[in-house]
């Protein structure tokens, strides 16, 4: 059986259990009923307990993901703050090296200096010695010399201060250069350090969204798995309940018909007898055919009440035959249903329409457009057709002409 | 009334050429004298020299404005001790320094100069004395905005020592040359009272007393010796200003030329003056005294 068909078996089942409460089914063997119902409450059971062991397993892996995701989520904290943190190392790096080269430059700048300073003093000390060697015994001019010597003191002392200045630069520009040098080697051991520390938790990241990707497929699954199963228990208790509602109608009519006549033969003479008798609602193929259908989905013998014509998307649905509107609106399972009482308790009922061209209370002809079916994808739309006469359902292939 | 010849001048008319030689010889030496005498005393012997050689410089500190320095400069200037102070700002001070020492210049290049100013003292020669420098280097160290004092505490006393024996020496030598002059005078005049013995025995047994002659003859060889003294100190120092006027590097050693117009100096020359008529008179008495031993 294909997946569509088992859509509409399911739907069917859904239907006759809702037209179940407006037109009870004809009365069956009591004892069949009853083993029926029996069996369908211990598959009900057994399903409600793999429904239990579902839903734990599925609030299991909820709290897995839950971890999961916090630790995932944890760990991309983590990583953006080892991204900064390794930026921040970045760029103290660049700095660090730029001033390196600054400082290595300024040592270089200051060797120079300090080379051309010693140079210039030496020189100075030489002609000093010169100027003092020629200079000596002058008592011609003893003011003047002891004047020059004090100024050539004064001269060399400046220009050995100067040296002291520049050497004590270049002492003090060489500790800065080891200092920053042995700061750019720190730092890139803790940039390193850092990296490790960075790769170790993105392999922790990755690792953990594969655990929390396998954990989503689960969750889905369960999910999925719990919504098929909640599904078919509700479809089963909605079967259960009908069979129920069955063996309660049937008891209620073997009461009653043990009271009086049976008129279930008379039905389709009653709808014949219609005045300008009964016409096809719209020309198609009936797909689903009335009586007792075993629905291999769920493994269950159902009922149709009615029967299902294709016919392409759109189509116009006529009246069967003259009548009154009694009802139009959406009955759950059927979509927008229209039912047309024909008086005699004989009623024709037109389910999955897609819209109404009559209202309620409006009296019909045979062949009166009542409504449209609903387009579709595949270009093929269903009607549901059923015909009560006296509150039991009757074959409508048996009084209207129908291509089966 | 028959006129009775002078005495005074009995040599001028006994002896009249050889006379007039050593007066112009006389002359011309107390022009020397005089010249000698002047220079000695404006230039105080080698103290002018000495003054124009040495000077105490006071080092100011490198932050000293110039305005400031060069009030400093005046007060200095305004000590009694003091001839001239000057001031030279760090640039002047910078640029002798290189005239100096030229081989720095290149060594410097675009360094900034790291000398500071300083005041350069001059002391008047009269006061170069090592107690008058003392009161000067104190008065100057004790100025904040003095760094240091240059004083040649050292060699300054060698060198005082040294002028003072200088001008001893030039005292020494004038001295000598006046003693020279006295001996020379003694010897002209012994010589005359020899060459005129005759003509004194003929006046002696006239009734003229030998002493009366021998006073009177040096009472004229006083007077002519101040005359001749007081020109020639005034033709020495009339061709001293020449000189100084004509050769203003001079002033630097001996003085400058209105210097000779004080009364210090020329008291003194007055003084030598006298001195040399003294020296006459007296160089007049010996000669006499000797001629008459000898003759006896």
């Amino acid at each position: 059986m294909t997946p569509g068909t088992r859509r509409i078996l399911s739907a069917f089942l859904v239907a006759m259990v809702s037209l179940g409460v407006l037109f009870p089914p004809a009365a069956r063997g009591a004892r069949d009923v009853a083993a029926e119902l029996r069996r369908e409450k211990g598959r009900l059971l057994q399903m409600k307990e793999r429904e239990e062991k579902t839903a734990r397993e599925l609030t299991e892996a909820l709290r897995k993901e839950k971890r999961s995701k916090g630790r995932v989520g944890e760990l991309q904290e983590r990583l953006k703050r080892q991204k900064r943190l390794l930026s921040r190392i970045d760029r103290k790096v660049s700095a660090l090296n730029d001033s390196l080269e600054r400082a290595e430059k300024a040592v270089r700048e200051l060797e120079a200096a300090h080379g051309q300073a010693r140079t210039d003093l030496l020189r100075a000390e030489v002609v000093a010695f010169a100027g003092q060697r020629a200079g000596e015994g002058d008592l011609w001019r003893p003011s003047d010399r002891e004047r020059e010597r004090h100024f050539m003191r004064v001269y060399l002392a400046a220009d050995a201060e100067g040296v002291a200045r520049i050497t004590r630069a270049r002492e003090r520009k060489e500790e800065e250069l080891t200092g920053l040098e042995r700061q750019v080697a720190v730092t890139e051991k803790k940039r390193t350090r850092e990296k490790k520390v960075g790769d170790s938790l993105l392999s922790r990241q990755e690792a953990e969204r594969r655990r929390l990707a396998g954990i989503e497929q689960e969750k889905k699954r369960k999910e999925e798995e719990l919504k098929s199963l909640r599904a078919k228990i509700a479809r089963m208790e909605s079967v259960v309940s009908r069979v129920e509602r069955q063996v309660k109608e049937r008891e209620r009519r073997a009461r009653k018909s043990a009271a009086g006549k049976s008129t279930v033969g008379e039905a389709p003479r009653r709808f014949a007898s219609l005045s300008g008798g009964l016409s096809a609602p719209l020309p198609g193929k009936v797909v689903t055919r009335f009586g007792r259908q075993h629905d291999t989905t769920f493994d269950v013998t159902i009922e149709n009440r009615g029967v299902e014509i294709e016919a392409p998307s759109g189509a116009s649905v006529k009246s069967v035959g003259q009548g009154e509107v009694a009802f139009a609106g959406a009955v759950s399972g059927f979509g927008n249903v229209l039912i047309v009482q024909h008086g005699g308790g004989l009623f024709s009922v037109y389910g999955r329409l897609d819209s109404f061209l009559v209202q309620q209370g409006e009296a019909v002809k045979k062949g009166t457009v009542v409504g449209r079916l609903p387009g579709s994808p595949s270009g093929k739309s269903v009607l549901y057709l059923e015909l009560r006469a006296g509150g039991t359902a009757i074959d409508p292939t048996s009084v209207i002409p129908l291509d089966r | 009334m028959s006129e009775r010849p002078s005495l005074l001048w009995i040599d001028w008319r006994l002896s009249r050429d050889p006379l007039v030689r050593e007066t112009i010889g006389r002359f011309l030496y107390f022009c020397l004298l005089g010249f000698a005498l002047l220079t000695l005393l404006l230039s105080g012997g080698v103290s002018r020299i000495l003054a124009d050689r040495y000077a105490i410089t006071a080092v100011l500190r490198a932050e000293v404005p110039s305005a400031e320095a060069e009030g400093l400069a005046r007060k200095a200037a305004a000590l009694p001790q003091v001839r001239s102070a000057t001031y030279r700002d760090p640039e002047a001070a910078w640029k002798e320094f290189l005239r100096v020492y030229p081989g720095l210049e290149p060594l410097r290049g675009a360094g900034e100069n790291p000398l500071p100013g300083y005041i350069e003292i001059r002391i008047r020669p009269d006061r170069l004395t090592g107690e008058d420098v003392d009161l000067v280097a104190s008065a100057l160290r004790a100025v904040s905005q003095v760094e240091r004092v240059l004083a040649g505490e050292e060699w300054l006393p060698r060198l005082l020592r040294a002028g003072r024996l200088a001008s001893w020496a030039c005292w020494g030598i004038f001295c000598a040359f006046l003693a020279g002059f006295f001996l020379v005078g003694r010897l002209q005049e012994r010589a005359r009272a020899v060459a005129l013995a005759s003509d004194f025995a003929f006046l002696a047994e006239r009734g003229v007393p030998a002493g009366r002659l021998a006073f009177l003859r040096a009472a004229g060889a006083a007077i002519s010796g101040f005359l001749l003294a007081a020109a020639g100190t005034a033709a020495g120092g009339g061709a001293l200003f020449l000189s100084l006027r004509e050769f203003p590097f001079l002033e630097r050693v001996i003085g400058p030329p209105a210097d000779l117009l004080l009364p210090g100096t020329v008291a003194t020359a007055v003084l030598f003056s006298i001195g040399a008529a003294l020296l006459c008179a007296a160089a007049s008495l010996l000669g006499w005294s000797a001629a008459r031993a000898g003759r006896k």
